[in-house]
């Protein structure tokens, strides 16, 4: 169904513009997820994945942000937000644990990245701030960083991995077409079912991921079949 | 890790590269490359702007109007209702499902059930096979949420099918977008994603 900021991918694949000039045309002028997301498309969360690592003993978690960008060219994460990974492992919907990652200035492989986690933080909640720890996974964008047995990290860019017919939810669900661009329309059906074959409209695109794998012995210490956590990500400013 | 996985990760870094192992191995940083990052500022307080758990439950049950409010807040506030500072995710289900014909009761309160709070769950011990969104409820499975995941007919089916509950009609061409995991290539190895297309 409808992820977030899956509206302006829509405009572009439309095929109307493919030239990184009018990207930015769509850019500035589509409608997004929030106000703050039209404004910076970098504050924008795509997608988040928690699957088995690359032994049972290893867990890896993924959020994507900043999708569609067109090929290879300057795309960096903000330098000036938090990105974080949060994990409930207490089952009382607050955060017990959280990675905290952070960028410098720079684009592509001249950005750097700083992870810290998983630790406890500082504040819970909304509000935070970065734990003071000299601890962290710490070197360029679009390298694999850390240990294969401890934490391992990629923050770079990667194909956007989402896959959805989202021109077709907007013809079945017009009440959440965007208010401009090349899929907005007026607020009435114009389609009861989807298409078959449907149509991928994110392939050709990419977006910002930060991969970050460990021993899911981290995140919950107990060994009984029920132990569980619940994880999220958050962009802040 | 080895000496060997270590430089093979990160070739370039020579003398600083050992001396950063040696701290891993002594129980140190993770990894430190020779050149920190700047700026790191612990009194900054930084304040969210966004939040994303499971896919669907901003994007699909909240209307726009309501996406900022699931942004600015947490899990913790899922359950309230609006007007005690809550998002109201429940509420919000029920909502969006309650407008299509014929959806059952069961249908909204498994869905109320499994997404709020709005947390990704995982169940780690459980056997990894079994891993998937939803497949911690739906079969007892590791949950999460993969790569290959098609959220997208996972949601469709249980809104518009009778994923959920058997007795829920089927709205005819409803339940996938026919757009599947076959057309990308991820990878069996970190960091799995495809490489970025030109």
């Amino acid at each position: 169904m409808l992820p977030r900021g899956r509206i302006l991918p829509i405009a572009i694949a439309a095929g109307i513009v493919a030239s990184v000039a009018g990207i930015g045309t769509l850019l500035a002028s589509d409608h997004q997820d929030t106000p703050e997301v039209e404004l910076n498309p970098r504050m924008d969360i795509n997608d988040v994945y928690a699957f088995p690592g690359s032994t049972p003993d290893r867990i890896a978690l993924v959020m994507t942000t900043s999708s569609p960008i067109a090929g290879t060219t300057t795309a960096s994460f903000d330098p000036n937000l938090l990105y974080q990974i949060k994990i409930d492992n207490g089952g009382d919907a607050q955060e017990d644990l959280v990675f905290q990652i952070t960028f410098n200035t720079g684009e592509l492989t001249a950005q750097r990245v700083r992870v810290v986690g998983p630790i406890a933080p500082t504040r819970q909640g909304t509000a935070n701030v970065l734990v003071n720890t000299s601890s962290a996974v710490e070197g360029p964008v679009g390298t694999n960083l850390g240990s294969d047995t401890g934490i391992q990290v990629f923050a770079g860019l990667r194909s956007d991995p989402f896959f959805i017919d989202l021109e077709q939810f907007f013809n079945i669900l017009p009440d959440r077409r965007p208010s401009t661009g090349a899929l907005s329309g007026p607020p009435t059906a114009t389609a009861s079912a989807f298409r078959n074959p449907g149509v991928d409209l994110l392939r050709p695109f990419n977006a910002l991921a930060i991969v970050i794998e460990l021993p899911k012995a981290q995140l919950v210490s107990s060994t009984a079949a029920d132990a569980k956590f619940g994880v999220w990500a958050t962009i802040s400013r | 890790m080895t000496i060997k996985n270590f430089i093979s990760v990160s070739p370039k870094r020579g003398i600083a590269g050992l001396i950063s192992l040696a701290l891993v191995l002594a129980g140190g940083a993770a990894c430190n490359d020779s050149t920190a990052l700047t700026g790191v500022d612990t009194n900054r307080v930084y304040n969210q702007i966004e939040r994303l758990g499971n896919p669907l439950v901003s994007e699909v049950f909240f209307p726009k109007r309501d996406h900022g409010l699931h942004n600015n807040k947490g899990p913790i506030d899922d359950t309230k209702t609006m007007a005690l500072g809550g998002t109201d995710v429940p509420g919000h289900i029920r909502s969006f499902v309650s407008q299509f014909p014929n959806r059952t009761e069961k249908t909204i309160t498994t869905l109320q059930a499994v997404l709020a709070p709005d947390e990704l769950l995982v169940f780690p011990n459980r056997t990894p096979a079994t891993a998937g969104w939803l497949s911690w409820a739906l079969a007892n499975g590791y949950g999460g949420r993969k790569l290959t995941d098609d959220v997208v007919d996972v949601g469709l089916s249980a809104v518009f099918g009778n994923a959920v509950d058997a007795a829920q009609p089927v709205l005819a061409g409803l339940t996938s977008d026919n757009v599947g995991p076959s057309v990308r290539s991820f990878s069996t190895t970190f960091p799995y994603l495809e490489a970025p297309r030109q």
